[in-house]
């Protein structure tokens, strides 16, 4: 078989994008073995696990598993298949249980995944198995940061903080800046036919916000200031990483403190998100550049970060589907009218009933559609926006950013990783092969 | 025969239904400005999330109002929602979508057609059918539990519930009414 990735489907120099990589099944393979397979993926929230026993189901690409906290307390990621014949041992997606029982010739499992035993141990086995050989397979490395935990399939991986790095560590900084938060029951799931880098990508397009969800605006959902703001801010990391999305200039944020502390600030999005932003924690936490960062977070490959509170997963299943699963949290200490709130933005913004969400599932499958046909996949995409039109900024607290309008570069940097993911053959490779966030002209 | 409220059961099913029909009459002709007019000015209309679990832990299947839901509208919310759909540039809905709607197995569970201003609890089965474009398909099958208010002799819709079958909706969105 010829090698996937025999050829540059992101060109670095233009910016243009080769469609096949939204359809073509070999390269969706690999990406499940060379992205997925070998990323620290999102798994759930401590508090959505928060006793012995208590488990969540998720997905590493297509290989299910479990997350699963056990009686010493310790969250746990088990690969959700039989040691004996493959069958899942757990079919529930929540719950608590003592043991993992397969239901197929009833081995069962111990919360930490090792064999406790299974019908005919002595009789039919004669005592010959090594139950300590056979049990679930564990996820090569399991932590979180700031209660969010993650996998990794591949025990070369770099730890969890050098693999986040400062860009997607900051993701999550902006979730901890609201205080502790607790998980909301109830994670919205839906499946879009279009491939998850679309899904992905999206996030950090400001560019669509005004067709596509022109009708929010004008139904009066949200204000144009709100919606869609001029001012943008980029900060991109290591692994794809990326931070892209609005962001408010060291004058104006200036100008904004004045006012909320003034009395209660406009009403407008700036000053509600400015007057969480100017805690003195908050901006110990996020630093001098990243307090004045409103945008949306990708943690490479999958996980948006919206601050809304809410973080959604873009599962992949399959070229041409997409599973989105949001997952809603409210600070624990807010009062009854923020966690209402809370709960109504995410019960009305996303999700697929979210008045935001139903329109961009549409466009995405289109987009998706556009990349199928025999003649239309070998059209380029169209990634070019600012490209070579702006600088990157340094600070001496080393938060580097884009500080421009409406732009791709998050975009770019999401595909250019995405190439360079696919083409080292481990993770030592990529280590030494990979891009460093750019300086200079971007 | 010999059951005195009989007569009267067999008037309140046939009213009931006949609204039942008439609303879903209503949304299949996409004339949502009239639908909203079936509504009272305190509807909630709601649809849990829903979740496997094993048979033990089936009080968890559903999360609770108050909390996450697909939908949790007041009525002006779903005023925005057809605001929205009649704009042209609601892209999930425009093309409009071709929806068909069975409503069945309606049961009254409480209430009575005797006195005005009564609310009588209906639970009935739905099944959704939405096609877009030129072959797009959702089917959608669930549970209702509407509660209807007379008003000025007619029904109006208090509260819906809507339970659908689906714990992964399989669909790009859930841009219909239910």
């Amino acid at each position: 078989m010829a090698a996937v990735m025999d050829r540059d489907y992101y060109d670095v120099e233009t910016g243009v994008l080769d469609r096949t990589i939204y359809a073509d099944e070999d390269i969706y393979r690999e990406e499940l073995a060379k992205i997925f397979g070998r990323a620290w993926n999102f798994m759930c929230h401590e508090s959505q696990v928060p006793e012995p026993g208590d488990f969540f189901l998720n997905w590493i690409g297509e290989d299910q598993v479990i997350v699963v906290r056990g009686r010493d307390r310790v969250i746990r990621v088990l690969l959700n298949t039989c040691p004996h014949r493959g069958n899942t041992v757990c079919r529930a997606e929540l719950g608590n249980t003592q043991r993992f029982l397969c239901s197929y010739h009833g081995w069962n499992f111990h919360l930490d995944g090792t064999l406790a035993g299974m019908p005919g141990e002595e009789v039919f086995y004669r005592g010959n198995l090594d139950k300590s050989a056979w049990g679930l397979k564990q996820a090569a490395q399991v932590d979180s940061y700031h209660g969010f935990v993650f996998a990794t399939l591949d025990p070369t991986a770099p730890p969890l903080p050098d693999y986040l790095g400062w860009v997607g560590r900051l993701g999550l900084d902006f979730m901890a800046s609201q205080g502790e938060l607790e998980f909301l029951d109830g994670v919205q799931k839906n499946r879009i036919r279009c491939n998850w880098k679309i899904a992905v990508d999206n996030l950090f397009d400001w560019y669509h916000v005004k067709v596509s969800h022109g009708s929010v605006l004008q139904v009066g959902l949200f204000d144009e200031a709100s919606l869609a703001p001029m001012e943008q801010m980029v900060l991109l990391g290591e692994f794809g990483h990326g931070i892209g999305g609005p962001g408010i200039s060291e004058e104006k944020f200036d100008e904004a403190v004045a006012r909320v502390r003034g009395g209660p600030g406009a009403r407008e999005w700036y000053d509600r998100t400015v007057r969480d932003r100017m805690q003195p924690e908050a901006t110990e936490l996020l630093g001098p550049v990243g307090r004045r960062s409103f945008g949306h977070p990708n943690i490479f490959p999958n996980l948006w970060v919206s601050t809304s509170p809410q973080v959604c997963l873009r599962i992949p299943r399959g070229p041409g589907e997409t599973e989105l699963w949001w997952f809603s949290f409210q600070p624990k200490e807010a009062s009854d009218n923020h966690k209402r709130r809370n709960v109504y933005m995410a019960n009305h913004w996303f999700g697929p009933g979210g008045i935001l969400e139903q329109d961009d599932s549409e466009n995405w499958s289109h987009a998706t559609r556009g990349a199928r046909g025999r003649f239309s996949r070998t059209l380029p995409s169209n990634l070019t926006m600012g490209k070579g039109a702006d600088r990157v900024a340094e600070d001496p607290s080393g938060q580097a950013r884009i500080e421009t309008v409406v732009n791709e570069h998050g975009q770019r940097w999401t595909y250019r990783s995405w190439q360079e993911w696919m083409r080292a053959e481990s993770w030592q490779e990529l280590m030494a092969n990979h891009s460093m966030p750019p300086t200079g002209t971007v | 025969m010999g059951d005195p409220g009989a007569l009267e059961r067999l008037l309140l099913q046939h009213a009931v239904q006949e609204f039942l029909f008439m609303e879903a009459d209503v949304l299949d002709s996409r004339r949502y400005e009239e639908w909203l007019g079936l509504l009272t000015e305190d509807i909630h209309y709601w649809m849990p999330v829903r979740r496997t679990t094993t048979a033990r832990e089936v009080d968890r299947e559903f999360t609770k109002p108050g909390g996450i839901a697909f939908f949790d509208d007041d009525l002006a919310m779903l005023k925005m929602r057809v605001n929205r759909m009649l704009l042209g540039r609601a892209w999930a809905e425009d093309p409009p979508s071709r929806t068909r709607r069975l409503i069945t197995n309606v049961r009254v569970v409480s209430g009575s057609a005797e006195s005005e201003g009564d609310e009588v609890t209906v639970a009935s089965n739905f099944q959704l059918y939405r096609t877009r474009l030129d072959s797009e398909e959702d089917s959608w099958l669930g549970r209702r539990e509407d509660v209807l208010r007379r008003v000025d002799g007619g029904f109006r819709l208090a509260r819906r519930h809507i339970y659908l079958e689906q714990t992964v909706i399989l669909s790009q969105n859930l841009s219909s009414l239910f």
